[in-house]
């Protein structure tokens, strides 16, 4: 009974997953795409919760599901009408590329069926030990790629900022005065 | 359910941002693509530390690290595409080809 409805659970996730992402690469409306990552994210987070990785689960509802929808959703308006809707929104690679993805997926899914991982029968900590191990090693063993973590989302910020500031000219000066005689002249 | 179920879906997420990432002519939606490969990526740690080492902690290291750099990559890339769109009008990735010889 628990089997089963572990089972249920794990296929509707997958479902939850692979199903908007695949309406995300396909859809003609790019909103439309934006919209239907969010799905996409919340299955992802489902399938953390599946693995018992708590602190994940949270954080995927956070960081994408929040953070990350809002900023495509954001760009998305900021940019509107810039491409023409009625314009192909896909290039001419289109067939050749969804056989070649289409095909590693299949190979990549029959290639994982083929080994025999040494699985161990040993189940995760609760979520508060786990969370309280992640905190002590990013504090103690791991200090320094939390740090380069870091760093890197501070030179993120920096630079999204610079990239993204509007360059302003000078002032405009006023119009020369040649040029106002003639406006003179012409009246 | 067992190690091959979650890593086949991480498998099919990756093939599916690769199709978005390498067909999509919007830049936005190439940045969709990309952060569905992140994803699947970090599925496949996950997997792998819950059904091979549940007691390490590298594995969520690992993790913490890549939501860290994707977050950090949708921010510059979106940066890249608002100032692709003031350069050229366009957010199509094959307008922006000034560096073609």
């Amino acid at each position: 009974m628990n089997q089963a409805a572990s089972m249920i659970a794990f296929y509707s996730l997958a479902a939850l997953t692979l199903i908007p992402a695949l309406f995300v690469v396909n859809s003609r409306s790019i909103v439309h795409a934006g919209f239907w990552l969010l799905p996409c994210f919340l299955g992802v987070a489902g399938l953390y919760a599946a693995l018992e990785a708590h602190f994940f689960f949270v954080t995927q509802l956070m960081i994408y599901a929040g953070a990350i929808m809002v900023l495509i959703l954001f760009a998305l308006m900021l940019t509107r009408n810039a491409m023409d809707p009625s314009a192909p929104q896909h290039n001419k690679f289109r067939p050749v590329a969804g056989l070649i993805c289409g095909a590693f997926g299949l190979l990549a899914s029959w290639a994982l069926t083929q080994h025999a991982w040494q699985i161990t029968d040993q189940s995760p900590q609760s979520a508060v030990e786990q969370t309280t191990a992640l905190g002590n090693a990013l504090i103690g063993m791991y200090a320094v790629p939390f740090e380069v973590a870091s760093l890197l989302l501070l030179a993120a910020l920096i630079g999204a900022i610079v990239l993204a500031k509007v360059e302003r000219g000078p002032a405009p000066e006023t119009a020369p005065l040649a040029d106002l005689e003639a406006i003179h002249t012409l009246e | 359910m067992g190690l091959t179920n979650y890593l086949i879906v991480s498998a099919l997420l990756f093939a599916i941002g690769t199709y978005g990432v390498i067909t999509r002519r919007n830049a936005i939606a190439v940045l969709m693509g990309i952060e569905l490969m992140l994803n699947a990526a970090n599925i496949n740690f996950l997997a792998f530390w819950r059904f091979l080492h549940p007691a390490s902690m590298e594995p969520q290291v690992f993790v913490l690290v890549g939501l860290t750099v994707a977050a950090a990559d949708a921010a510059i890339g979106l940066a890249v595409v608002l100032n692709l769109y003031r350069e050229f009008g366009a957010v199509e990735v094959d307008r922006a080809d000034t560096l073609k010889g």
